[in-house]
């Protein structure tokens, strides 16, 4: 990068959204410059297949996963206002990609259309048939296995490659499962079940969260960036921080200011295009950060709206020792976390009281550490006997819930907090409405349901009050039909700055109970698509 | 070779009658083997000899060798204990020493056995400071055990951490729907 270029397209944060936007701009012949405020790691940096006692604390203090936790990342957030929820924010190149389980679904039709089929938030305004073709295309770059189930409540393409196969435990669940008349079909990942495009296949080592060292998950670093690369037209800056985003008279944006985070040199970048892609809590606390005469509330933010209508997901998980597998000789249950899912089911009743509702993932932990033992009573010889015999029947499933956008749950940002390279650190409040607490006990009641229909010990892992997000918040930078309540249109495209772009969960109008990764993806590509367009007509 | 372009190169010609899929899934086996676990040379940090050698009788009294394994004890519990607690704060290890002094002053009316049975006798609702620290002493023998290679390897016989060509699919017909 020479002193005083300017790039076509500046895109701060290399996650879900930022990736796909590199390698589509680049692609579509645009210079891009992406600033990242972690660094890139390597496959062999992971501590994926370490065992416990080769880590210092035996992983039980965050070690396996604190590469992802870069700088003072952790640090640097507050919280106010708050019920039990977790806001989790990673600092690496590939962002969330390089620390998730990789769980890829549709929206729903009906999850655009809140207002119109609930009587809820609102509706987006963007429809799935409009984002379906990007859906698609998606889905055959990244790859995802599994099957079209033919459901309305998780439409499906055509292209997925072979899904995981089942363990025991599955199939049993199935059975109880299908005696309630719901379904559980394979789940949907970013995990390869055969090579594809130059990456290997699942190797099933059970450790998908801790990072894959083979590529065989899908992230930006080793999926998006090479084609961004090949072209010729991309640029990365790695350890540079965005604190601003700079605007000329005119109050287009022209430039972002970044700390370069290892000389903690001040830097700018100019570019015609900004896309802003550093996830929900980032790209708020930057644009209220970026104040000027011309936007005095923070960037394109004349709605006030920017910052507001936080929202993700509630959780809740609760374990089995099936009565069927319990005393069976070991044998290796750990492949690619998940193999199965449920998709929400509570709308098929139609009498719903509570907007929204769950869907639940199946064996996501590993195997390797017996979990009952903290749960098993006594000790001596017959608890380590009673441990070990359980061990072959863990079942394990967690539900995602929706929960509803709220103006008052907001990021804000407090000047007088600074984090390590001076910038003010974001405040997150945030208070469960009654909707949330309702849908989260039915939640809790569904799954021990599904469980007495099997034979076993059960242990549930919630408390008296609902907790969530689970990495999956969305919502402070939304796009929206009503501009006195939304920041982007239905392109991502600030109202106020038209040359700004926020593509990442922030964008979200309204969430449904399914992952919200793959919906970032297809928002990111279809306003790749668009940037693209106008670029050609003359309109950026 | 690192293991992840060995993978790769596993994967990429899978259809390669030349390569010798195993003799590079063996490699990556390998590289998955156990390692030297890190307890080896430790020296005590927090606990003093013989609090560590009370530690130690306790923990392999809560799980303890038996004809299928070896116990806490053979793990190296103890030291695992005494790593998590000098690097805990000044509350915790407090918890620590008030806890070992009440169980030996339980043990010269009794036994060790005895205080330790009384110390467990609620433990699904804890009252008094002892049956407390019954839940704080089971929870570290419960992770350092097994996150030790000993029960890992030796007592739960854990199969997985390695590579798999493909994921052995349940089959068995009782189990389906």
């Amino acid at each position: 990068m020479s002193q005083g270029e300017i790039f076509d397209v500046c895109i701060i944060g290399s996650g879900a959204a930022g990736g796909v936007m590199a390698k589509e701009l680049c692609e579509g012949g645009a210079k891009v410059v992406m600033l990242e405020a972690g660094r890139k790691v390597n496959p062999v940096e992971l501590l994926s297949h370490k065992w416990p006692y080769e880590l210092p604390y035996r992983g039980l203090r965050g070690e396996k996963q604190a590469i992802f936790y870069q700088g003072d990342i952790s640090k640097s957030i507050a919280y106010a206002d708050l019920d039990d929820v977790g806001v989790d924010r990673v600092r690496i190149l590939g962002g969330r990609t390089m620390h998730w389980n990789a769980v890829t679904l549709r929206y729903a039709a009906r999850d655009f259309k809140e207002w119109s089929t609930q009587g809820v938030e609102e509706d987006w305004p963007l429809t799935y048939e409009e984002l379906e073709p990007y859906y698609d295309r998606i889905e055959q770059i990244i790859g995802v296995c599994g099957n079209d189930d033919h459901l309305d409540i998780l439409p499906a393409g055509k292209h997925y490659l072979p899904p995981i196969p089942w363990r025991c435990s599955e199939h049993l669940l199935k059975r109880a499962t299908t005696a309630m008349g719901i379904p559980l079909i394979a789940v949907r990942k970013a995990v390869l079940t055969r090579s594809y495009d130059k990456r290997p296949s699942c190797h099933y080592c059970g450790h998908c969260m801790d990072g894959c060292d083979v590529a065989s998950i899908f992230s930006t670093p080793d999926c998006m960036l090479p084609k961004a690369r090949a072209t010729g037209n991309f640029t990365l800056r790695e350890n540079a921080l965005a604190r601003e985003i700079l605007v000329d008279n005119e109050g287009l944006a022209q430039a972002v200011s970044f700390v370069n985070t290892e000389t903690r040199t001040e830097q700018q970048v100019k570019a015609g295009i900004i896309v802003v892609c550093c996830s929900t809590v980032e790209s708020a606390r930057l644009l209220l950060n970026s104040r000027s005469p011309r936007h005095p509330g923070g960037l394109a933010n004349s709605s006030g709206a920017v910052g507001h209508y936080l929202h993700g997901h509630l959780g809740n998980s609760v374990s089995m020792y099936l009565d069927e597998l319990q005393g069976k000789k070991p044998f290796n249950q750990d492949g690619a976390t998940d193999h199965v899912y449920i998709p929400r089911y509570n709308h098929l009743s139609g009498n719903s009281s509570v907007a929204g509702g769950w869907g639940m993932q199946v064996n996501y932990q590993s195997y390797m550490f017996p979990q009952n033992a903290h749960r098993v009573p006594g000790y001596g010889a017959s608890f380590k006997q009673q441990v070990r015999k359980m061990q072959p029947g863990y079942l394990q499933m967690g539900s995602f819930a929706k929960v509803t956008a709220h103006q008052q749950n907001c990021v804000t940002v407090d000047p007088g907090r600074l984090d390590a390279n001076g910038i003010p650190t974001p405040v997150v409040h945030f208070r469960f409405s009654d909707n949330d607490r309702a849908l989260w006990q039915a939640a809790n009641q569904s799954m021990l349901e599904m469980f007495s229909h099997l034979k076993g010990q059960v242990f549930p892992s919630f408390g008296k009050a609902p907790s969530g997000f689970a990495s999956h918040e969305v919502g402070t930078v939304r796009m929206g039909k009503d501009p006195r309540a939304s920041v982007l249109n239905s392109y991502c495209q600030a109202r106020d700055v038209k040359n700004l772009f926020v593509t990442d969960g922030s964008c979200f109008t309204t969430s449904s109970e399914k992952n919200p990764t793959l919906t970032i993806m297809a928002l990111s590509m279809r306003a790749a698509d668009y940037i693209k367009d106008q670029r050609r007509k003359g309109g950026l | 070779m690192e293991r992840r372009e060995l993978l790769k190169l596993v994967a990429l010609t899978a259809l390669s009658p030349k390569v010798n899929l195993l003799q590079a899934a063996a490699a990556c086996q390998m590289d998955a083997a156990p390692a030297k676990p890190h307890l080896a040379q430790y020296k005590l940090q927090f606990f003093s000899e013989d609090e560590s050698r009370l530690l130690d009788q306790l923990m392999e009294m809560i799980i303890p060798a038996d004809s299928h394994s070896p116990g806490a004890h053979a793990a190296k519990t103890n030291l695992f204990a005494d790593l998590m607690v000098a690097t805990s704060d000044d509350s915790v290890k407090k918890q620590w020493q008030d806890g070992l002094r009440l169980v030996l002053e339980e043990a010269a009316r009794s036994s060790l056995a005895e205080a330790l049975r009384k110390a467990a006798v609620n433990e699904g609702n804890p009252q008094t400071d002892l049956e407390h620290f019954f839940a704080l002493l089971k929870q570290m023998t419960v992770d350092g055990y097994y996150t030790s290679a000993t029960a890992i390897h030796q007592d739960m016989e854990y199969l997985g951490n390695t590579y798999l060509a493909a994921f052995p699919e349940c089959t068995h017909r009782e189990h389906q729907g």
